[in-house]
C-alpha cells in the first residue's frame, strides 16, 4: 500500500512540475519510474504514454471549448504523428533498452538547453510571402487561422512523423518538437501552436500506447497509481501556475534534467 | 465549426474524468488488497475477465477499464470529428479523420499479430 501511495505522490510531482513548466510531464515520468522505482525502461515508457494521453485530453478539451486549438491543422498533422508513433512503437520493441536510455538522455539535454534559452526573444516569424511556394491550395488555406496563414505543410508532415516516432519510443507527448515546428516552421502563432500540439498528443500517444498494450508492455499496477497522481498534480499545477515565479523553478528543473540525463547515460553505457 | 469544437472538447473532458475515476477506484482497491506496484508479475489484459472483475471489485479489472477509457478517448474524439466533418460536407477532413483511424487500426493489428 505504501509503495502505491508513494507512486501516486511521485506521479503528482511529475504532473505538477510538468504543467507549471508547460511540459506534458512525460519527460519526468520515465526517469521517475526507471530511476526512482527501478521499473524496466520499456514498461515506464508504456505507462508514461498513458499519462501523457490523459493530460493531453484534459487540457485539449479546454482548448477546444475555448476555440484556441486549430482542429483542422491538428488533425492533418496527427495523421503523420500517429503514423510515426506506429513506427516508434515497433522500433521500441526491437531496440536494446540501452539505446532507449541514451536517446532519452539526449532528449533531456535538448529540453534543458531549450528551457534555458526560453525567455530570450524567439526568432522572427517567416514572412507570409514565404508561403508563396505552396501555391493557391484551398486545403492549406482552410487549415489557416483568421490572422495567420499556414505554409510549408510538407515540412510539417515530415516533422510530425519524427515527433510521432520520438513520442512512442520515449513515452513523451512530443510538444518539445511540435510546438517549434508549427510556430517557426509553419508560421502558426505560439499560443495556437501550443494548444494544437496538445490536441495532437492524445491520438499520437494512443497510437503508440496501443502497441505497448497489445504486446503486454503496460503494467496496470504501475500505470494506475502513476496516472492518478499525474492527473492530480497537473490539475493543481494549472490552477496555481499564474502565482508561481517560474524563473527559480526553471533553473531547478534544468538541474534535475542534467542529473537525470547523467544517470541515464550511465545506464546506457552499462556503468 | 465552433459547435463541433465544443462537442469534441466535451468528449475529451468527460472521457478523461471517467477514465481517471475508474483508475482511482482501481488504485483504492489495489491498496486495500495490499498489491504492490513493484511485483514484477502483472495481470495481462483479458477482455472476458473485465466485467466479472468489475462486479467483483477486483483492482486489475477497474485499472484496465480506466486505462482503456483513457487510451480510447482521443480515438473517440477522431470518430466524432469524422462524423462532424461529414455532416458539414468537408470531404478532405473526413478523409484525414478516416486515415487517422486506419493508422490506429493498423496499430491494433500489428500489436496483436506479433504479441
Amino acid at each position: 500500500m505504501a509503495i502505491a501511495l508513494i507512486m501516486v505522490a511521485g506521479g503528482a510531482a511529475a504532473g505538477l512540475f510538468g504543467s507549471l513548466l508547460g511540459l506534458g510531464g512525460g519527460i519526468l515520468i520515465v526517469p521517475l519510474l526507471t530511476l526512482g522505482f527501478d521499473i524496466p525502461l520499456r514498461e515506464a515508457v508504456g505507462v508514461s504514454l498513458v499519462c501523457v494521453i490523459m493530460t493531453s485530453s484534459a487540457s485539449a478539451g479546454v482548448y477546444l471549448e475555448r476555440h484556441v486549438a486549430n482542429l483542422r491543422l491538428g488533425m492533418t498533422l496527427e495523421l503523420f504523428t500517429a503514423a510515426g508513433a506506429l513506427i516508434g512503437g515497433l522500433v521500441a520493441f526491437s531496440l536494446d533498452e540501452r539505446w532507449v536510455a541514451a536517446l532519452f538522455a539526449l532528449l533531456l539535454v535538448y529540453t534543458g538547453v531549450s528551457m534555458l534559452r526560453r525567455g530570450k526573444p524567439a526568432p522572427p516569424l517567416p514572412s507570409r510571402a514565404d508561403g508563396a511556394d505552396d501555391g493557391p491550395s484551398t486545403f492549406t488555406e482552410r487549415l489557416s487561422g483568421p490572422d495567420y496563414r499556414v505554409h510549408r505543410l510538407g515540412i510539417g508532415a515530415f516533422g510530425s512523423v519524427g515527433a510521432g516516432v520520438v513520442s512512442a519510443l520515449l513515452g513523451i507527448g512530443g510538444g518539445v518538437v511540435k510546438v517549434p515546428l508549427m510556430h517557426l516552421g509553419l508560421g502558426v502563432p505560439l499560443r495556437v501552436a501550443t494548444a494544437t500540439s496538445n490536441l495532437m498528443i492524445g491520438i499520437t500517444a494512443a497510437a503508440g500506447a496501443i502497441i505497448y498494450l497489445a504486446r503486454g508492455g503496460i503494467d496496470p499496477y504501475v500505470a494506475g497509481p502513476t496516472a492518478v497522481g499525474v492527473f492530480i498534480g497537473a490539475s493543481v499545477g494549472s490552477r496555481i501556475a499564474h502565482r508561481i515565479d517560474l524563473r527559480v523553478l526553471r533553473v531547478l528543473f534544468v538541474v534535475v534534467l542534467a542529473y537525470t540525463a547523467f544517470q541515464l547515460f550511465r545506464r546506457a553505457l552499462g556503468l | 465549426m465552433r459547435d463541433l469544437e465544443v462537442r469534441l472538447g466535451r468528449i475529451l473532458s468527460v472521457g478523461t474524468w471517467v477514465g481517471v475515476a475508474a483508475l482511482g477506484v482501481g488504485v483504492i482497491l489495489m491498496m486495500a488488497s495490499g498489491v504492490s506496484p513493484l511485483e514484477p508479475a502483472f495481470p495481462s489484459l483479458d477482455p472476458g475477465a473485465i466485467l466479472p472483475g468489475i462486479l467483483g471489485l477486483e483492482a486489475s479489472a477497474w485499472l484496465w477499464v480506466g486505462l482503456i477509457v483513457v487510451i480510447a478517448t482521443p480515438i473517440l474524439r477522431v470518430v466524432a470529428a469524422l462524423l462532424g466533418f461529414a455532416s458539414r460536407g468537408e470531404r478532405d477532413m473526413v478523409a484525414v479523420s478516416a486515415a487517422i483511424l486506419l493508422v490506429v487500426a493498423i496499430g491494433v493489428l500489428i500489436g496483436r499479430g506479433s504479441a
